[in-house]
């Protein structure tokens, strides 16, 4: 429903817009689902003005369609793989992050998605030396553990810093402010942000479970509104600006114990891929190491509940040849 | 693209009238005057000019004013600030080195435990440790320390002040740190900790919406202490609505600690899950509270011993250390007695 307003379109001034109203005529929608002819007659206006200006809103409304050799054609094109830095979580996702995507990592507390999002954020920002955009809602950003991570992969200072340059943060804690943030991204920060040097590649929301949580259930009527707008307005981005959006999710037990990610049934379209994170249990009751099992969950390209263990420890590990720091094995 | 105003941040029934008179964008409501829209969707003029102004601040640009346009910072700008900031010491050396200096300011901490294994000895001691002064390493700030069960022991806090003083008193080395000793007494330290006991979650919430006016006018806060969380929700009937405050808490509780540098730190209890034949002592609250903590410490008993574990951290690797409370608070275990022999504490460049 697009109110018309003077301006809109040749043709359509002020006087027009006026004539129209009075014949109860005030959005887009009337205008163009009424007879043409007899709202001439009523408002006095010529049949030919009216045409003009109904062809050019449609013109200016309507959707087109695009045949699908094109469309593959666009998407063979404009579709990129970011790696995640790990070559066990390369493997489940099927190469990597593809951008024009929504991926999300679920997992309880202490299972490594923050981890792996630091991971994904470095190597995108070091290795294929585009921007990332990362929202933090949680506080678990600190500055030297992208540092840490960091100063595995290059021991040049010049270097370190002109990556940690091209991380952009913002940090949110509520889900208006989300949403300004994400509208105001769309509306041309994105490009401001690319002026660092490379475009903005990867946009890594953690977690997006921490702001919607609070407004869903109970009395309040505006949660999955709110919810599935941060969902259009992570997608539009994704596909208009070709950028790979990573999302974090709690997880929640259901009846018979099991886990499963958080947000519900209607949260569980949005994503395209899905991975759940789980710590591997050791003997004893708090296990220290740092090995983690990946589930993927959904997959439009893979067969689903593939398994793989990786190491959280990868990120910290020394090159051949290094001084002094601690080795681990590969995985 | 058109954003769509039903994801400004306004009250639901403004938003109703707004859509219902055909305004579903907010470019439609750029070129509005506050007594047109008001007359064109039955608001009234104070309601009007507040959608006027969501709309214009949104519109308005890249300038963050007021944070409706959130700033953005790089990363390299989070690391300087966050080189400035230092950590809390918990006088328990081999916990501060796991933690990377101690517990970090501006990040929210649980410390979980069975009773009896010492939470509210730590809350305590980093009550008397927040206030170390900088010259010595520490953090020289306030504290706000949240009591819901009743367990703040003036005496015990006594006790901890007198041998951190001690502590602190052996260790002068120059002139400024021979100054910073003349305002490091009991007094004072006990000045600077604000009290305050709840009684149930209604009071905990309230006290948490005033809490950001306090921490303006006390800019030396560097502290908030909940002692604790869980004895408050535990008798809940609504669990979505218990999990709903818990999260909404959460989101206040990390928003405090970023804005206005604070550390938060929460105590929680534990409870029991059963897995088939199976129990395990887990964390109250369950999986959705497991994510509202930026870094969270388990305090168990092994045997005789008490350790606490390092259970979820973005930047410390896991790790368990085993600790003992002392006469004098919380320490390191298998140390000797005497302060005098313990090496001097020196914060280098944490």
């Amino acid at each position: 429903m697009v109110v018309l307003r003077e301006g809109m379109c040749p043709g359509l001034d002020e006087n027009v817009v006026r004539d129209l109203r009075a014949a109860d005529i005030k959005t887009v929608e009337d205008l163009v689902s009424s007879d043409i002819e007899e709202l001439a007659l009523k408002c006095s206006l010529s049949y030919k003005t009216l045409f003009a200006i109904r062809r050019v809103l449609l013109a200016q409304h309507a959707a087109f369609p695009v045949s699908g050799a094109d469309l593959y054609e666009e998407l063979l094109s404009s579709t990129a793989i970011l790696s995640t830095g790990n070559p066990s979580l390369d493997k489940l996702l099927d190469s990597g992050l593809y951008t024009g995507e929504i991926t999300e990592l679920s997992g309880g507390p202490g299972s490594g998605k923050s981890q792996v999002c630091f991971g994904v954020a470095v190597h995108v920002s070091y290795h294929l030396k585009q921007s990332v955009i990362y929202i933090d809602t949680t506080g678990g950003l600190t500055a030297s553990r992208l540092l840490q991570m960091l100063q595995t992969e290059t021991s040049n200072t010049e270097e370190q810093m002109e990556a940690l340059q091209r991380i952009h943060i913002f940090r949110l804690f509520d889900v208006f402010s989300l949403l300004d943030c994400l509208y105001s991204l769309r509306s041309g920060r994105l490009q401001q942000a690319s002026v660092g040097g490379g475009s903005v590649k990867a946009v890594i929301v953690d977690s997006v479970s921490a702001v919607i949580s609070p407004v869903l259930g109970g009395k309040q009527n505006e949660g999955m509104s709110l919810m599935i707008q941060v969902a259009g307005a992570l997608k539009t981005m994704a596909k208009d600006f070709n950028v790979a959006v990573l999302v974090t999710n709690h997880v929640t037990r259901s009846d018979n114990g099991e886990v499963r990610p958080g947000l519900g049934v209607s949260w569980s379209h949005i994503p395209r891929t899905r991975v759940l994170l789980e710590r591997v249990e050791g003997a004893g009751s708090v296990s220290c190491s740092s090995f983690r099992s990946a589930t993927l969950i959904k997959s439009s390209r893979q067969a689903c509940r593939i398994k793989e263990e990786f190491d959280l420890q990868w990120w910290s590990r020394s090159k051949e040849g290094s001084s002094g720091k601690r080795k681990l094995e590969e995985t | 693209m058109q954003r769509p105003v039903s994801s400004l941040g306004l009250s639901p029934s403004v938003k109703v009238k707004l859509v219902n008179s055909g305004l579903q964008f907010t470019a439609d409501l750029l070129h509005l005057k506050p007594l047109q829209l008001s007359k064109d969707t039955g608001l009234s003029q104070q309601e009007a000019l507040e959608v006027l102004q969501a709309v214009k601040t949104d519109g308005g640009g890249d300038e963050a004013r007021g944070g409706r346009v959130p700033a953005s910072l790089t990363a390299l700008e989070l690391l300087q600030q966050e080189e400035e900031m230092r950590s809390i010491v918990t006088f328990s050396s081999q916990l501060d080195a796991a933690l990377g200096g101690g517990i970090p300011v501006g990040k929210s901490t649980e410390i979980c435990g069975v009773p009896g294994v010492g939470k509210t000895q730590l809350c305590l001691q980093l009550s008397v440790d927040v206030q170390v002064p900088q010259s010595f390493g520490g953090v020289g700030g306030q504290v706000i320390y949240i009591d819901t069960e009743g367990s703040f022991l003036v005496q015990r806090v006594i006790d901890m002040a007198t041998a951190a003083v001690k502590h602190c008193s052996l260790l002068v080395e120059d002139d400024e740190q021979r100054v910073a000793m003349t305002t490091f007494t009991i007094e004072n330290i006990l000045s600077n900790i604000f009290l305050v006991r709840c009684h149930d979650y209604v009071e905990l919430l309230a006290e948490l919406h005033l809490l950001p006016d306090f921490l303006s006018d006390h800019p030396k806060s560097r502290l908030l202490v909940i002692d604790s969380v869980a004895c408050l929700f535990r008798q809940f009937d609504d669990l979505s609505l218990r999990t709903r405050l818990l999260h909404s808490l959460t989101q206040q509780l990390i928003a405090m600690a970023t804005r206005h540098h604070i550390a938060v730190v929460i105590t929680n209890q534990m409870t029991t899950r059963l897995r088939g034949s199976h129990s395990q002592l887990v964390p109250a609250f369950g999986e959705s509270w497991g994510h509202a903590p930026t870094i969270r410490l388990l305090l168990q008993w092994a045997g005789s011993r008490r350790m606490v574990a390092i259970y979820k951290s973005p930047c410390q690797m896991d790790a368990t250390i085993q600790y003992q409370i002392t006469s004098e608070g919380f320490r390191d275990a298998d140390q000797p007695e005497q302060s005098q022999s313990k090496r001097p504490r020196t914060h280098t460049d944490q």
